[in-house]
């Protein structure tokens, strides 16, 4: 079969570069687009699983934006734009040296940071956007809590997404009971 | 990846399926059937492999329609049918969004649906390709197909797209690898070009890399453009480029002997738009003063062009058309779905074969949340998540038999392999059935 746990990064992190220095937060130009693991894993329609915050929640970043960050592979930042903040995997971009870029891929992830602006042209700015990226301790949350804490549709008032049990990796609906 | 022992075990091979994915269309995919399943596929990249052998966990198999409590349940066809039909028929400004991924004979229902309940109708387009179709209204189309890339083309360029990720087979199928009739040697008479600022996958593999700056596409081909009309550059260095590659690359492309620029959505999705597309078009109307050029959009899903035909040839307009007047009117920025959901405008949405959840920005899936939105697809996706009406539709390519168009605007008949699932539907019955019921509904309440 074609599914794979996560996509295969390298691992080439400089924590102790002399050339790097630390910072708390890093100001980025935020790409979306696709990607063959992102397109892959949905397409094929496992949007619930854990495989698919693992190829679409994550944030592909230069090796030495990460070490100023102080963040490995598969670690957890925070991306902030204009728009929205939401909780990514670190990992090493394939395509870097990017330094000053990250790239998430197109998913529900990358959809709460990018611009919705179609400056009259029909299609939202998904590329070149400001951004800031931080490292945080909180986890990336899967794509059906995800949609729930953010978009909030089937949320009763007073109730706080964050205390609410995961919704978990399989379509969760009532079944009609059938007599066989 | 580790190595996978081949499947043997099959019924029958199902030859010459076509790949229901991305633009590229593949019509030479073997599927391999065992007991009405999928088992293997040959032939199809790893993105089209993965389309057909789907996740059944996740497979839609019932129609769905929510409660009060906010939960998803089972209902039968006609409750679920009428739910969405009384959805539409009280809607004041519906929307109709989706279309690329199922076939040209469900599209048919569904504009006749539209025309009937004044709504818009959209496709994915609007969110890519859109301002590349704005551009080619304003400047023109220099088009080819395919084939005649992979028979002539000596120089191949890709731009603001990555096909060894996006369309994996586009290379190897029509542009740069397969032997041509004027290219016996294939690989080695072609050369191949990458203008991307990242070092992305297909980079890799180019001969020719140029690395310009982000958002720099439309100062680098507007220099191109001048060093073709004679003039000398004032700037050393234009968008991160030396002016004197510059001179040496458009010299390159003079001499080529057939060029085909690709690009794709790295040009749409910048700040500049379809004036990036404007000034694209215009390099290779340029170009041929010396030699022959011509260009094509990478088209994303395997009937997102076909949508776009469709509706020129039976409205006149590509994508975003409003009925809300009784006739078809088509205004970029005011009846194109992103800036109706952004104005908070719609009051029902119905999303056909596309994941808006996946793939529309936070800011527009927002006023998602405040209204009814039914759901014709074939996965529990993210746009399940905000669905209130969720209709199980078929997999074309797969399960039942239709007609795309290539993202060269070749129509190509796409046949089945298996029969669908019981409890579900062909797209362009569910469609139909709502037509109906929607008049219905409509002559009662006269």
């Amino acid at each position: 079969m074609t599914y794979i746990e996560k996509p295969s990064i390298s691992n080439v992190v400089k924590f102790e570069d002399p050339d790097v220095a630390k910072v708390e937060r890093l100001t980025v130009m935020l790409n979306t687009g696709t990607d063959i693991y992102q397109g892959a894993c949905k397409k094929r329609g496992s949007t619930l699983k854990d495989e698919y915050r693992k190829v679409a929640g994550v944030c592909y970043m230069d090796p030495k934006d990460m070490a100023k960050l102080g963040v490995g592979n598969w670690e957890s930042v925070l991306v902030k734009s204009d728009w929205g903040e939401v909780v990514c995997y670190a990992a090493h971009s394939r395509d870097a040296p990017h330094e000053g870029m990250i790239f998430i891929p197109k998913g529900p992830w990358a959809n709460v940071v990018v611009s919705p602006e179609t400056y009259c042209c029909s299609d939202p700015t998904y590329k070149g956007i400001e951004a800031t990226v931080e490292k945080t301790d909180k986890e990336v949350l899967l794509m059906a809590d995800l949609m729930r804490d953010v978009y909030k549709k089937y949320v009763k008032e007073g109730e706080k997404t964050e205390e609410l049990p995961s919704l978990g990796e399989m379509p969760v609906y009532k079944k009609i009971a059938r007599s066989k | 990846m580790a190595y996978e022992e081949p499947v043997t075990d099959y019924d029958k091979i199902v030859e010459n399926c076509t790949c229901a994915f991305c633009g590229s269309n593949c019509d030479d995919v073997d599927i391999l059937v065992k007991d009405n399943h999928v088992v293997g596929v040959r032939h199809a990249c790893r993105l089209g492999a993965s389309k057909i052998m789907e996740d059944e966990d996740q497979r839609l198999t019932v129609p769905m329609v929510r409660d009060e409590n906010g939960e998803l349940v089972e209902v039968d066809w006609d409750t679920a049918l009428d739910k969405a039909a009384e959805l539409i028929a009280g809607s004041v400004r519906p929307v109709f969004y989706g279309w690329s991924e199922t076939s040209i004979e469900a599209m048919k229902p569904g504009l006749e649906l539209t025309e009937l309940v004044g709504a818009v109708i959209d496709n994915q387009a609007t969110i890519c390709h859109g301002p590349t179709v704005q551009a080619v209204q304003n400047v023109g189309y220099p088009l080819m197909t395919l084939g005649e890339v992979k028979n002539r083309a000596d120089m191949v360029v890709y731009t603001g797209s990555n096909p060894m990720n996006a369309h994996p087979r586009h290379l190897s199928r029509y542009t740069t690898i397969p032997k041509g009739w004027f290219r016996k040697r294939g690989r080695f008479d072609r050369t191949l070009v990458t203008w991307d600022p990242k070092y992305s996958d297909t980079a890799k593999l180019s001969d020719i890399w140029v690395p310009f700056e982000e958002n720099g596409d439309y100062a680098f081909c507007n220099a191109i453009r001048a060093v073709l009309k004679g003039k000398k550059l004032k700037q050393d260095v234009i968008s991160g480029i030396p002016k004197e590659d510059i001179y040496e690359l458009t010299e390159k492309m003079k001499k080529a002997q057939f060029g085909a620029l690709f690009f794709g959505l790295g040009l749409t999705h910048t700040l500049s738009k379809q004036r990036n597309i404007d000034i694209a078009i215009q390099l290779v109307q340029d170009l041929n003063k010396y030699t022959k050029w011509v260009l094509l959009p990478m088209r994303g899903h395997f009937n997102v062009n076909g949508f776009n035909i469709f509706m020129s040839y039976e409205m006149g307009f590509p994508y975003g058309v409003d009925f809300s007047r009784g006739y078809p009117r088509y205004m970029i920025g005011e009846t194109t779905t992103i800036d109706l959901l952004n104005r908070e405008e719609c009051d029902v949405f119905m999303v056909i074969a596309a994941d808006p959840g996946a793939h529309f920005p936070g800011g527009a899936l927002a006023h998602l949340a405040n209204i009814p939105v039914i759901q014709i697809d074939i996965h529990w996706g993210p746009s399940t998540e905000l669905a209130d009406v969720v209709l199980p539709g078929t997999f074309i390519g797969v399960e039942t038999a239709g007609t795309s168009y290539r993202m060269d605007s070749v129509p190509i008949f796409m046949k089945k392999a298996i029969d669908p699932p019981e409890t579900c539907r062909e797209d362009e019955w569910i469609v139909n059935e709502l037509l109906q019921r929607v008049k219905k509904l409509r002559e009662a309440s006269k």
